[in-house]
Order: structure tokens, then C-alpha cells, then sequence
């Protein structure tokens, strides 16, 4: 199925899709979803090179998980998904920032005098997507599921406690990097399955849908809790 | 390499746990490799958690130990052992690197059954090492690619170990998050 056209100005608003999130899809089957919400949304479904090549190019070679690049490949072909580059983005000034957000993420933290180099490419070039599109003026959120991230930019210090308990020593935080992070927006697979649940553009009709939804996003890595899904269904 | 006299002493204490028989003391050395690897990120030290706790979960099989090729392959990975226990007390990098390559290259020349579940334990012992850095903070994507393994089976293993319902990983409000989602689509 094809997105249908939004009305509205396409470029004024966007999404960054990290790669969880259209792994959680990805490995639930349930893409479609991803196409039915990208047809009422005014704006676009954006990905960079650096996610594309962890949901597509990678898993394309690996046979366990070939069926779900193929999906996700799909969603790219279809222009449901879309590259910067269709907004005159260069890759080159992603990577730009992308190498500045590394540095300052993997320089926040310290534990026993060593930095703790917590991003990837990956988050860091949806980081640095989203920091570009803000500065055009384009309303824009992060759709990432994993947690380290997302502790990062919305609440750090309990990113150290992490660090403190898991890793059994005393962590140090570099404060003045924490403000770098402090205005990026952030969702998850499971705000975006409560958008197609209230939108209603699932296919099935059965009480339980959102219930069986979240905990399946859930079970695919979407660092949500049993506490907040109970929270999301109490709001629908 | 990091942290060799920790890695030394982990490995000692190892070798000692296998000639008991103790999987469980095995298993929770392999953890402590697993929180030096995670503050490093030396690929020696990753490479020190997935031998350990590889082994753990081998001793701790004893049907293993029936099947063709179980006693070349058990002296071989010993043999491994006392020879990186000897590199580490030397500062020798090059003899811990090629005793590591030991045991991957014994895997590959056994054969049947025991190639089949020896790999597998190998295989698995990556991704729960990867869910265990994951665990202790550092990215899914960071994590993959330490470990050089895919996305996809990080997130499902982590998926099903249950780690979103930690309490330090809530931030933001649920119902705000919610009406930031539902304003984008407006």
C-alpha cells in the first residue's frame, strides 16, 4: 500500500526513525503500521545513511533477519521512509555533526579516569539529523526505543546511577555536554502504535489490540515498562 | 589490553572453578569480566568475558562430554587458558590474541553435533554478553557493534530479558509524550 499525499506543507514537520524502532516493527510484522501512519502524517519519515545501513544493508546478508530488511527496504522504496537528501540534506553535514555529537555523548561520562563511550553512529547521526532540521526550522522528533539515548537527553543522571550500580564505581558526569542534548524530542515505537490506535488505522478490532501491541514492541526491544504500557492503555 | 591484572585473576580463578567442576563460580567471574569490558570497551577484555562465560556454559553441560571430539576440543580450550593466563603474566598481547584465536579455530575444526552446539554456545554467549553491556548503559547500536553482532538479535534478547522495567529508565511522562506524539500528527 502506498502513502496517501498529505495535504500539508511535507517539509514542516519530520520524524527521525532510529533503527529499533523499524526493528520492533520490522520484527513484529507489523510495517504497515508504519505506512498507514506516514499517510496522515503531514511531513516525512526520515532515515539516515548510517540507520539505513544497520536495517537494511547489513541484515540483507544475514538470513535470520533478511525478511525484515526487506520489509523496512520496502518502506524506503515506497517513500514512506526517505533519505535527508530529499530535503537537501547533505550526508556530509550529518556526519558533520554526527562526529561532534559522538564527542560530546562519549566525553560525558567517566568512570576510573576513563570515558565512557556510550553512542554509536547510529544514534549519534539521528541526533545530528534532528539538530539539523531544527535549525531549518523543521518541527521534528526522534522515534528511538533503546534506552541509553534517551536517558541521555532526558534524564542523565540516571544514566550515571546505571553506571554506578552496574559497573560498581563512581562516575563522574562532564555538565556542561548535558545541555547539548536538553532540547532534542524524543518518542518511542510505542507513542507511535498508540497514534495508529487512536487514528485508528489497525486492522484489528478486538479490545486487547493495544495491550498486544505495546507488550510485542515491547518484547522486540522497546525500552518501555509493564508500569508505562498499563499508563498508555489508561489514556486511550 | 586493559585491566590485565583483573583479566589475569579472572582467568585464574577460571581455571581453578573448571578442574571443581563449578559452572556457577564460572559464570559470575564471566560477569566480572563483563563490568571491566563495559568501562574499557577493550575488545581484549570483551573478548575475555565471551571465553569465560562461554565456558561456564559448556562445563555446565554434561552431555557434552559424551559426544566425538569432546576431549581433543576440552584439552585444546584448557590449553588455551594456561596459555593466556601465561601471556597475560608476561604482558604478552600477541600470545593472549593468538590463544583467543585457539579456541575459535578448535571450534571450527570440530565437527557434528558438538561443532553444532559448541558454536551455538559461542553465538549465544556473544549476544548475552552484548545484552549485558546494554544493560550496564552503553547504546544498543554501541553494543552491536562491539560485540560485532546484529541489531536485530540484540533487541530481541533484550527484548525478552525484561531490562525497560528497571525504574531508572523512566524520564519523561508518559501522557507528555503522548501529546508529543499525537501533536506531530495533527
Amino acid at each position: 500500500m502506498k502513502p496517501q499525499k498529505s495535504k500539508s506543507n511535507q517539509t514542516e514537520r519530520a520524524i527521525v526513525f532510529d533503527s529499533g524502532v523499524l526493528i520492533s516493527f520490522s520484527m513484529n510484522g507489523i510495517t504497515d503500521i508504519i505506512r498507514r501512519l506516514k499517510g496522515i502524517f503531514p511531513g516525512r519519515f526520515l532515515i539516515t545513511s548510517e540507520v539505513k545501513r544497520e536495517v537494511i544493508d547489513v541484515p540483507l546478508g544475514i538470513k535470520k533477519f533478511e525478511l525484515e530488511a526487506l520489509k523496512i527496504k520496502a518502506l524506503l522504496d515506497d517513500g514512506v521512509l526517505e533519505v535527508p537528501g530529499s530535503l537537501g540534506i547533505k550526508d556530509s553535514e550529518i556526519e558533520k555533526w554526527d562526529n561532534e555529537i559522538l564527542g560530546i555523548a562519549n566525553s560525558t561520562f567517566n568512570g576510573e579516569g576513563k570515558e565512557i563511550h556510550i553512542l554509536d553512529h547510529g544514534e549519534a547521526s539521528c541526533l545530528a539529523l534532528s539538530k539539523i532540521l531544527t535549525d531549518r526550522g523543521i518541527k521534528n522528533l526522534v522515534a528511538i526505543d533503546e534506552r541509553t539515548t534517551r536517558l541521555l537527553v532526558e534524564r542523565p543522571e540516571n544514566l550515571k546511577g546505571i553506571f554506578e550500580e552496574r559497573m560498581n564505581t563512581k562516575i563522574t558526569i562532564k555538565t556542561q555536554n548535558l545541555k547539548f542534548f536538553r532540547d532534542f524530542r524524543i518518542i518511542r515505537s510505542a507513542e507511535l502504535a498508540y497514534v495508529a490506535y487512536k487514528k485508528d488505522l489497525l486492522d484489528l478490532r478486538n479490545g486487547l489490540v493495544l495491550d498486544a501491541l505495546l507488550y510485542a514492541l515491547k518484547f522486540k526491544g522497546a525500552a518501555i515498562s509493564g508500569d508505562e504500557i498499563e499508563q498508555i492503555k489508561k489514556l486511550a | 589490553m586493559q585491566e590485565r591484572g583483573n583479566v589475569l585473576r579472572i582467568f585464574q580463578e577460571t581455571k581453578k572453578a573448571v578442574e571443581i567442576g563449578d559452572s556457577a563460580k564460572i559464570k559470575n567471574l564471566g560477569n566480572q569480566t563483563n563490568n571491566t569490558a563495559a568501562l574499557t570497551q577493550d575488545p581484549d577484555n570483551i573478548a575475555a568475558a565471551v571465553i569465560v562465560y562461554s565456558l561456564s556454559k559448556i562445563i555446565e553441560r554434561q552431555d557434552y562430554k559424551k559426544l566425538p571430539g569432546w576431549n581433543k576440543f576440552y584439552g585444546i580450550y584448557m590449553g588455551a587458558i594456561d596459555g593466556i593466563i601465561g601471556a597475560l603474566k608476561r604482558d604478552d598481547d600477541a600470545a593472549y590474541d593468538k590463544n583467543i584465536s585457539v579456541i575459535r579455530i578448535a571450534i571450527e575444526h570440530l565437527s557434528g553435533k558438538l561443532r553444532i552446539y559448541i558454536q551455538d554456545v559461542f553465538r549465544k554467549a556473544d549476544i548475552n554478553r552484548a545484552s549485558k553491556l546494554y544493560e550496564h548503559g552503553l547504546s544498543m547500536e554501541k553494543t552491536a557493534s562491539l560485540l560485532g553482532i546484529s541489531l536485530f538479535e540484540l533487541a530481541d534478547y533484550a527484548g525478552s530479558k525484561g531490562l525497560a522495567d528497571a525504574p531508572q529508565i523512566k524520564t519523561v511522562d508518559v501522557k507528555a509524550r503522548i501529546k508529543m506524539a499525537m501533536e506531530m500528527f495533527e
